[in-house]
This record gives structure tokens, C-alpha cells and sequence, in this order.
């Protein structure tokens, strides 16, 4: 018992990725709980495009169909898409099953996520009873234009696939108002007036998790990219229709009950539209047709709205006080730098500094065997240096005499005493 | 490695210098450029100078100038190559254990060292300390004796 209590087996956490020995405790370490949010936002994002199909189902291209696929990360299993007519059939089929629900439920009591956020990873029945009933519909729908006669493609799953290919504007036209036609429930004007509630829902969505702001955040910008298609639609008819009849790829999901959902930029779409850069350049205020002027015009003006002041002095005299509050009052020569920094300012304009330096300045010095302040090794290198000359130039004077030796001069001073 | 960095010859260079190094640790290395010591501490300053950029700047001062004998003579220069080190034109002191605080002399083992030193000063000065403890251990300190005239 007690090597078993001791003994606990390594398991892996999906959350955080790492294998631990901790059993349950380790669901309330705060680690886990942050990389839970982030694990179960990740796939929150993701379930959000398949939300949008159940609420409006489209024939799913089978071109697309290997791409349309997702990852359950409840149950470990990968749904493909491949037998089904619409898109991420059998996902929103998985995902309202009751092996998921179960599996569903194992990982929050494991990994300890708040029950109030089951209902997000998972479909109702009746949901799906309501998807299916959709999707008869659509099917019927179809059926009757197909036998009516239709002038745009031979299917609708075509036409998706025309749009893609094709920058014929004609075409796009074309495409544009069948695909309004064919989807009653997306109308494609409700999506600009949606716009506000796609945050709203958005965030309440994920509102349960720490992250509300960060998903309200990802939401605006998709809110600004609506606007920019509105824009267009003004200006530029053709590039407004192709967005809009891109609908099917692109992240805006609009439910039929008015309600929209924004979805990350990870789709399992068509990559040819890059909607976040588009947005960001609508968003900026016109265009190249709409003859706005262009970003590095408008760039180069606001810098040299302010770069005219860096010029004169009040910036670097602002620059100068920032420094300086920031830098200790008491540090060393904080006098002196501050004095000096104004004299160095005043050369640089042109004026005459009073103070100037001679040839003969020195720092202060603390020297070796130096007491007092430090001025005072300078004032006793004053005192020395004359002293110093002095030895060098008492040294120069010395004459060289030949050698007289002791005898000599001995004898020359016996001579002299002598003499 | 002496090319990397300033190499000042006249004494008004080397006045404008401390005179114009505005809260910055300035470092001035007394030596001569063929000595190979002096080549070797060149090299560590050469390496750290980029490193320390932010909050120190570093000279050379050539020791063979007649200019500069007057300041080889004031910071009582006998042995090179000798590091002096100013904040806002205030001599810096450091406890280096040795009997000489005012200069750093020799070279230094790494360039960590250089910038330990040099880090410490500033913080120092920075809170108005005009002589600071050597961060480095007694062994990383290269040891000489000052022989005193007059003393």
C-alpha cells in the first residue's frame, strides 16, 4: 500500500504537454490551468467554423474535402470528411455523439475545466435534427435549379470552386448572385449589420475562460474587416462581391438567428484569401482607386510633423529632462554634468562658452596617499610641478670631468700644499 | 586590436574626453600599443567596449606622447598598461585589495571581468559613491608593488 501511495505513476498531461507524476493534484497547479485555457481556446476556435456550418450548411466541394478534417483532441481521433456531402458533416455527427459527450466529460473531471464550458465543445441533438433539416433543404433547393435550368455552373460545389479560380469579373458576378440565390439563410447583407453582435457573441462565448479579452481582441479585428468589405462594396463592386461570395472561406460565420461567430484565421478554407491584410489596409482609409493618398506619403508627412520640432531644440531640452529625472539626483557630479551639459549645448548652437578650459585643466584625482577632497591632489601636483622642472632641469647641469685619480689629485694636492 | 578603439596622443584629447563623457563610466587605458600585455588588455576592451556602450565609453591613451607626460605624472603612472577609470569627470576609486586604488593595473583575465568592473563603478556612481569594492576575486586581480619614492 505504501509503495503504491509512494509509487505514482508518470501520465501525460494533453493541457500541458508534459508527463508528470503528480496524478490529480496537478489539474489545480496554476500551469495547468493556464495551459488548459489555452488548450481548450485553441479548439474553441476551431469548433467555431464548425458551429458556423451547422448553422448554415454548404455542399462541400470534394476537392476540399481532404482539407476540411478536424482533430478531436477529446477523443483522440481524427474526422475526416471525406464521404460527406456537406461540409464537416461528420464532425458536427461526432461531435453530438454520445462517445464524445463521454469522452468529453472524462477530460474535464481529469484535467479539471469548468463544467459550465461543456455545452462549447459539444452539439446538441437538437441542434443537428435542425442542421439536418437544413441540409434537406438545401439539397431540395438544389435539385430544383438544377432542373430549372441553370445558367451559372452545373453545381453549386463548382461554383465554389469557379470562384476560386477565376478572376473574371463576369464570372465573379456571376458567382456572386448565385451564391446569394443559393443561400437564403447567409444573406449577404445581414453581415454587415451583424457586425457588432459577432463581438458580442463572441466574447460571451468565451466568456467562461480567463480570456475574454484576448477572444474580444481577436474579434475586432474581424469587426473592421467587415467594414472594410462594406466600404468596398462601395468603391469597388467587383472586390466587395468576390469577398462576399468567398463567404464560404472566409472567417466571418453567420448564423441564421442573426447571431454571428468570428472564427480564428486558422480555416481549413481556401488559402488564397488573406483576410486580416486586406482588412488592415481597407481599415486605413481608402484605396488606390478611391485615390487616397498613398500609406508612405501620408507616412513621410506625419515624420516630418515630427521630426520639424526634433530639429529645433525644445525636444532634446525635453529629451534632456526626461534624462536627467530619470538619472539619481546624488550621483557623482551630477553638478558638474548638468553645467557641462549646458555648455555643450550652447557650442553646439554657436554661442561663446565663458568658461572656457585652459591647456593646464586636470581632472580631480584621488591619488594614492591622497586625504581630502580630491582637489587637492590637483592643487599639490601644482606645488610640485615647478619643483619637478627644477629636478629636471638641476639634473641637465651636470658636468662630466675626466677622472683624476686619488694619486693624482693626492699628489697634486701634496704639490699644492706643498708648493 | 589598439585600432578597434580611440587612441588619444594630446593632453587637450584627452581633457575633452573626461570633460565631455556625460554620466557614462569613461575608461582610459595608459599603455603602449607594442607591449604585449597591453595588447592583450586592448583586446579584452576592444571585445567588452560594444558590450559596455550603454553606460561606458573607452580610450586608449598612448603613454609615449610627450603631450600626455603630464598626466602619466598627475596619475602617478608606473607601471603600464594602467586603467583609470571617471564618471562625470570625478576620478573613480576602487577596492581592488592591491595598494593602489586608484588605477586598475594589468590586464584582465576575461572580458567578463573588464565588464564586471566596469558595471560596478557605474552602479556606484550612480548613487554617488566615489570609491566601490572590486567584484572580482582576489586571484582574478593581477598583484605588482608599488615601489614609493620619498616614502
Amino acid at each position: 500500500m505504501m509503495g503504491e501511495t509512494k509509487k505514482i505513476e508518470y501520465e501525460f498531461c494533453k493541457a500541458c504537454n508534459i508527463n508528470h507524476n503528480q496524478g490529480l493534484r496537478h489539474k489545480y497547479f496554476p500551469n495547468h490551468k493556464k495551459s488548459l485555457s489555452n488548450f481548450l481556446n485553441r479548439f474553441r476556435t476551431k469548433l467555431s467554423h464548425v458551429r458556423f456550418f451547422l448553422n448554415s450548411p454548404i455542399p462541400l466541394n470534394p476537392h476540399l474535402a481532404s482539407r476540411n478534417r478536424i482533430w478531436c483532441v477529446f477523443c483522440d481521433h481524427d474526422i475526416h470528411e471525406h464521404s460527406s456531402s456537406f461540409a464537416s458533416a461528420n464532425a458536427i455527427r461526432h461531435l453530438s455523439s454520445a462517445e464524445h459527450v463521454k469522452n468529453l466529460k472524462h477530460f474535464f473531471w481529469k484535467y479539471g475545466g469548468a463544467a459550465d464550458q461543456l455545452p462549447a465543445f459539444m452539439f446538441t441533438h437538437h441542434d443537428v435534427a435542425k442542421w439536418e433539416k437544413r441540409c434537406m433543404a438545401r439539397k431540395e433547393d438544389e435539385a430544383s435549379e438544377r432542373c430549372g435550368g441553370k445558367v451559372f455552373g452545373p453545381s453549386s460545389d463548382d461554383d465554389i470552386h469557379n470562384q476560386v479560380h477565376t478572376g473574371n469579373v463576369d464570372s465573379l458576378e456571376n458567382v456572386y448572385s448565385h451564391s446569394v440565390k443559393s443561400y437564403p439563410s447567409n444573406a449577404v447583407l445581414p453581415l454587415q449589420c451583424y457586425t457588432n453582435e459577432s463581438q458580442i457573441s463572441c466574447s460571451r462565448l468565451s466568456g467562461v475562460a480567463a480570456n475574454s479579452s484576448e477572444a474580444s481582441s481577436a474579434a475586432n479585428p474581424f469587426a473592421l474587416q467587415d467594414f472594410a468589405v462594406e466600404r468596398t462594396n462601395h468603391s469597388l463592386p467587383c472586390d466587395g462581391r468576390q469577398w462576399l461570395s468567398d463567404g464560404y472561406s472566409c472567417n466571418n460565420q453567420v448564423h441564421d438567428n442573426g447571431r454571428m461567430v468570428s472564427g480564428g484565421s486558422s480555416h481549413q478554407g481556401l488559402p488564397l484569401l488573406i483576410p486580416i491584410s486586406s482588412g488592415h489596409t481597407e481599415s486605413a482609409g481608402g484605396n488606390l482607386h478611391s485615390g487616397a493618398p498613398p500609406p508612405w506619403v501620408e507616412a513621410t508627412e506625419v515624420v516630418q510633423m515630427y521630426s520639424k520640432p526634433v530639429l529645433e531644440d525644445p525636444i532634446s531640452h525635453s529629451n534632456k529632462i526626461v534624462k536627467s529625472k530619470k538619472l539619481n539626483p546624488k550621483r557623482v557630479g551630477a553638478a558638474w554634468a548638468e553645467k557641462r551639459k549646458i555648455e555643450m549645448e550652447k557650442k553646439k548652437r554657436g554661442e561663446t562658452v565663458s568658461n572656457e578650459y585652459d591647456a593646464n585643466w586636470l581632472p580631480n584625482f584621488g591619488r594614492v596617499w591622497q586625504s581630502g577632497s580630491r582637489r587637492e591632489s590637483r592643487k599639490e601636483f601644482e606645488r610640485e610641478k615647478p619643483k619637478l622642472n627644477d629636478e629636471t632641469q638641476s639634473e641637465m647641469p651636470i658636468k662630466i670631468q675626466p677622472y683624476v685619480s686619488k694619486r693624482m689629485r693626492m699628489d697634486g694636492g701634496v704639490d699644492l700644499a706643498s708648493g | 586590436m589598439s585600432c578597434m578603439l580611440p587612441t588619444l596622443t594630446k593632453k587637450i584629447e584627452v581633457d575633452s574626453i573626461i570633460r565631455d563623457t556625460l554620466d557614462e563610466v569613461l575608461v582610459l587605458r595608459f599603455g603602449r600599443a607594442t607591449e604585449t600585455l597591453c595588447l592583450q588588455l586592448d583586446h579584452i576592451l576592444s571585445k567588452a567596449a560594444r558590450e559596455v556602450s550603454k553606460f561606458a565609453t573607452v580610450a586608449l591613451v598612448d603613454v609615449d606622447s610627450e603631450d600626455i607626460q603630464v598626466y602619466i605624472k598627475y596619475f602617478d603612472i608606473t607601471l603600464i598598461p594602467s586603467t583609470v577609470f571617471f564618471f562625470n569627470a570625478h576620478h573613480m576609486k576602487m577596492d581592488y585589495g592591491t595598494a593602489d586604488h586608484t588605477k586598475w593595473v594589468g590586464s584582465f583575465y576575461t572580458k567578463q571581468d573588464f565588464i564586471d568592473v566596469v558595471e560596478t563603478i557605474f552602479r556606484g556612481a550612480m548613487k554617488g559613491k566615489l570609491i566601490v569594492k572590486c567584484p572580482l576575486p582576489p586571484e582574478r586581480i593581477p598583484k605588482y608593488q608599488i615601489l614609493y619614492k620619498d616614502v
